[in-house]
């Protein structure tokens, strides 16, 4: 007893420790987790630099010379660069035009800032590739078809076409499609918050309204559309689904679709090969990257402060209703006709012009989807891979953007560049490194849901982080901090400010994770097999089968899952919002 | 300024009356770094030392980016600094020698945000009950909490709106939920982050009356900081003007008014008129400037200056005096009066005499008219003289605890 006699612990002792100093249990998981997700990224991405060098233990330039003897590789890089470059080009005029309408002038409409961002949630790329070709095969398209019928009443006979979407304008029109919401939504952020008093003064200054956009809006929103022409060409080279199934009847390969090729539908597997043609992805992505910074470099950018203040919208006069019914028309054509064509023919049974109206049934759809083991399977795996990857990612993410929220050290904006950088790599490289590092020995994971699993979180990390920084950052610093003056403990914190608040975000950060890996076609491509068949998955195969009502029906149920899971979350984002608490999607 | 007048007296009393000798707020100096963008470091806070006895309302004034919230935060524990010692009643919350950092929940005190930081998912009810519910060695039955509660919503005049949420309430209610939130503990240390900054102009001028009537009510010390110094001179018993993370001067608004201690001060507090010279005679009854605009006469010999030193004399705007025919006064100037702007309760004269330029305010608006010449005159005794530039070293404290004894 006496020999342990130890000092009275002070009060002052107690207090004695220094915050910054205290590193919690908490602390300590969230920075483990964080390095775990790096590293489901980074070790890959190193596997794909090794693997252009090293084979079986070798230095080796055989990669790259196999990679550069490709007979056909000049003509894959440049009909890659012809479709993002057209599409994003594209992609760039529609979402500047629609943004600057739909903010600036007269013919503005709430509607289209409300429903073009969502087009890649409701339909994912997937489900509009087969109903684009639905609509616009040369011979059973259904708009083709029509439109034959209608000139056959002026007596003009034609038996194909006269659109055929496996076509270069075919490609590129609906990569510009998913392309421009990027833009739209940069470009309409930028004008938003932009002084109309500029504009105004040009109009003073004697400038007519054409040449008031070009000299003045346009240059002061130029960031942002450079921000999402950048996204627009991120997405265009690691697009694997549309190129796939609109693209390959047409002849048109590009990088991406090749790579899979490569990797699942040649044997034996030619990865080094499939390795090679990343490495082009990677520079593409890069160069278009650093040629953005060069030229917000160059360009003196003001930087635009706060809310501008409201002013008289340009008026269109007479234009205003034509302008407001052709946003209408590109929002219909763009998102509700290719699902209408996909509704209609898994509906139909089978894919024919002759719509037979009156003998619409389910039972196709029953058919395809549930007598259809491989399917039944496919569906379920990726619900539960949807549920259980948005889950993972977005509580990880969430604790990883609340850790960097309250550090603010160089190591925590270290994490958070780390769990973002997916982002500015393609998907499909990733993909490929996940495949050559954890399929084979020693983790052989190849064909099972792990490794799609695996491939699903770090595919989608940066969307989960940057939707968990949104819900933390729409707790703002204050709370928390009048919940740690109160008395609160830390702990005591985030249960009873940070968490309550943060739901409703994480609840749409989910909803997004949920709809990207269930529509995911990369990921699932590379990594799926009959094994561990995903929607995904079975889509490509079916498509590959030729049966086109199959496909049409199993793309219904997609868009039926994602739209349903979409309503859902928004509805409840919005019964959220009367505590003033926001969430957001996309 | 009969607010304030009133105000002095009241926290004077109470301190004496208190039996405990400790500062309600002890800062000891106190220093904060920080790094900047480009790797040099700035000292947010620079030496910075004082004592708020209890029931004081101290009020730290400054530009915004002087340190003043910074200061305000690492007395509540939201922000660490690097040297010195923060006491709390005794109790030290932070002291960098011996590695005491007590984190904010353990400091107990209470305080108000800028944005009021309500928890918008909670009802006014259960924002106001939560530090109740938090503070460790608090256990009180439901029907204490309610009670608690209840009281302090009435204190801050919101009884009907417990069950409401911050979102469907106005800034001014916000405003005084905020407050309830901060009363309902009954700490002895309230801390106010430019709290009225966000609400419109007249809600905040009813605000500021009822804060000062509820603090001499309830007698808790009050830090509050705020870059409107009609404010400050309103709310405080006792000012701190903070300049680039010093404390340029810490008195009653009265002293900080009067004798300001620098030229910082003196600019930033309200109208002045500066002139430069050179100290020609002085002895204890007072002192003569030379200025190229003649010699200015004052009776302030505070500054301790000696012939030959660098000086400015320095008079506030209503304290000069504007006549048609030359006055006694042994400072006056035949000026040219360049325009004359009436505001109301008062005229202001912008006049001149070469190079010279001054303003003042009369009370009359019909004394001269603009064009026309004037003399103009201020007494010795309203002529303040402080070195012509400021001291680079440590705070100048005026007022300061032992000064204010002897007061």
């Amino acid at each position: 007893m006496t020999d342990t006699l130890t000092r009275p612990p002070s009060r002052l002792g107690r207090l004695g420790r220094l915050r910054e100093k205290r590193t919690t249990p908490f602390d300590a998981v969230t920075v483990a987790i964080a390095l775990i997700l790096i590293a489901i990224v980074i070790v890959p991405l190193g596997r794909v630099v090794v693997g252009m060098f090293w084979v079986d233990g070798q230095f080796t330039t055989g990669p790259i010379a196999r990679t550069l003897a490709v007979p056909d590789l000049p003509q894959l890089i440049l009909n890659t660069l012809i479709v993002v470059a057209g599409s994003s080009i594209l992609a760039v005029v529609i979402g500047v035009l629609l943004a600057w309408l739909n903010e600036r002038t007269t013919a503005r409409m709430g509607v289209i800032g409300d429903a073009l961002p969502l087009l890649p949630f409701l339909l994912p790329p997937v489900a509009g590739a087969v109903g684009w070709t639905m609509l616009l095969s040369p011979r059973a398209g259904l708009l083709n078809a029509w439109f034959r019928d209608f000139i056959g009443i002026f007596g003009i006979e034609m038996e194909t076409g006269p659109f055929n979407i496996n076509s270069w304008y075919g490609l590129v029109m609906v990569f510009a499609f998913y392309a421009v919401p990027f833009v739209y939504m940069n470009a309409a952020a930028s004008l938003r918050s932009f002084d109309t008093s500029l504009e105004e003064a040009s109009r003073l200054s004697g400038a007519s309204p054409l040449r008031t956009l070009v000299k003045v809006t346009l240059p002061a929103i130029a960031p942002g559309i450079g921000a999402g022409l950048l996204l627009s060409i991120w997405f265009g080279f690691g697009m694997f689904s549309i190129p796939s199934i609109i693209g390959t009847p047409a002849g048109i390969d590009v990088l991406s679709v090749r790579i899979v090729q490569l990797l699942t539908f040649t044997y034996p597997p030619e990865t080094d090969v499939a390795v090679g043609l990343s490495a082009f992805i990677v520079l593409f992505v890069g160069l278009a990257y650093a040629l953005q910074v060069r030229i917000l470099r160059k360009g003196r950018y003001a930087t635009l402060t706060g809310k501008g203040a409201r002013s008289n919208p340009t008026n269109l006069g007479v234009w205003k209703w034509p302008l407001r019914g052709l946003m209408l028309l590109y929002v219909a054509g763009s998102t509700l006709l290719p699902m209408f064509a996909l509704v209609i023919v898994s509906l139909n049974g089978y894919w024919t012009p002759k719509i037979g109206w009156d003998s619409l049934s389910l039972r196709a759809l029953q058919a395809a989807v549930i007598d259809d083991r491989i399917t039944r399977e496919a569906l379920a795996n990726s619900l539960g891979l949807g549920v259980v990857g948005g889950l993972i990612g977005i509580i990880a993410a969430a604790l990883v953007a609340l850790y960097v929220a309250r550090k603010r050290t160089g190591f925590a904006q270290a994490l958070d560049l780390g769990i973002k950088m997916p982002a500015a790599v393609s998907n499909m490289v990733i993909a490929v490194g996940i495949l050559l590092l954890l399929a084979g020995p020693p983790f052989g994971l190849g064909g099972t849901l792990a490794i799609l699993l695996i491939g699903y979180i770090a595919l989608y990390l940066p969307q989960a982080s940057i939707a968990a920084d949104a819900a933390v950052s729409s707790v703002g610093k204050e709370l928390p901090e009048a919940s740690a003056v109160s008395g609160a403990s830390p702990l005591r914190t985030f249960v009873k400010v940070y968490l309550p608040l943060m739901v409703p975000g994480l609840v749409a950060g989910w909803a997004l994770l949920f709809i990207r890996m269930v529509g995911d076609l990369t990921a699932s491509a590379i990594l799926a097999g009959t094994g561990n068949p995903v929607v995904g998955f079975r889509i490509l195969e079916v498509f590959n089968g030729g049966s086109y009502a199959l496909l049409a029906a199993l793309s219904t149920v997609l868009v039926l899952i994602t739209a349903t899971v979409l309503v859902v979350v928004m509805v409840y984002a919005r019964r959220k919002s009367r505590f003033g608490i926001t969430a957001k999607i996309g | 300024m009969p607010l304030s007048t009133a105000a002095t007296n009241a926290p004077a009393t109470r301190a004496n009356a208190a039996t405990t000798p400790e500062p309600a707020v002890r800062v000891t100096a106190l220093r904060k770094r920080f790094r900047r963008e480009d790797g040099s470091e700035v000292l947010a806070i620079n030496d910075v030392s004082f004592d708020v006895d209890p029931g004081e309302f101290i009020v730290l004034l400054g530009p915004s980016g002087c340190g003043k919230t910074t200061l305000l935060r690492t007395i509540a524990g939201l922000e660490t600094p690097d040297e010195g010692t923060i006491e709390i009643a005794g109790r030290a919350l932070y002291d960098s020698s011996r590695g005491i950092a007590a984190p904010p929940e353990r400091r107990g005190i209470s305080m108000i945000f800028q944005s009021y930081a309500l928890w918008p998912h909670m009802t006014v009810f259960k924002n106001v009950a939560y530090p109740l519910a938090s503070r460790k060695g608090v256990r009180l039955s439901k029907d204490e909490v309610a009670q608690r509660v209840r009281t302090a919503l009435t204190q801050v005049g919101i009884p009907e709106l417990e069950g409401q949420y911050p979102g469907q309430m106005s800034g001014g209610q916000q405003q005084r939920v905020a407050l309830a939130r901060a009363l309902v503990s009954n700490d002895e240390v309230i801390l106010f982050d430019e709290p009225l900054s966000n609400v419109d102009a007249k809600v905040r001028e009813q605000l500021r009356l009822e804060l000062v009537s509820m603090q001499r009510r309830l007698g808790f010390s009050a830090l509050f900081v705020t870059h409107d110094q009609t404010e400050a001179m309103e709310l405080a018993t006792r000012i701190a003007v903070v300049d680039s993370g010093r404390i340029a001067q810490f008195g009653t608004p009265q002293e900080i008014y009067s004798r300001p201690a620098t030229r910082y001060v003196a600019r930033f507090i309200g109208a002045i008129n500066e002139s430069e010279g050179v100290v020609a005679q002085a002895d204890a009854s007072g002192l003569v400037i030379d200025t190229p605009h003649g010699r200015i006469a004052s009776t302030d010999t505070s500054a301790g200056l000696e012939v030959g030193d660098a000086a400015v004399a320095l008079w506030r705007p209503e304290r000069g005096v504007l006549s048609a025919s030359e006055p006694t006064t042994v400072n006056r100037w035949e000026m040219t009066v360049d325009a004359t702007l009436f505001v109301g309760s008062h005229t202001e004269y912008l006049v001149r005499h070469g190079e010279m330029t001054a303003r003042l305010w009369s009370p009359r608006f019909d004394d001269v008219a603009a064009g026309e010449s004037a003399w103009v005159s201020v007494r010795p005794d309203d002529v303040r003289v402080l070195p012509a530039s400021d001291p680079e070293g440590g705070p100048l404290v005026t007022g300061s605890v032992a000064t204010r004894a002897t007061r």
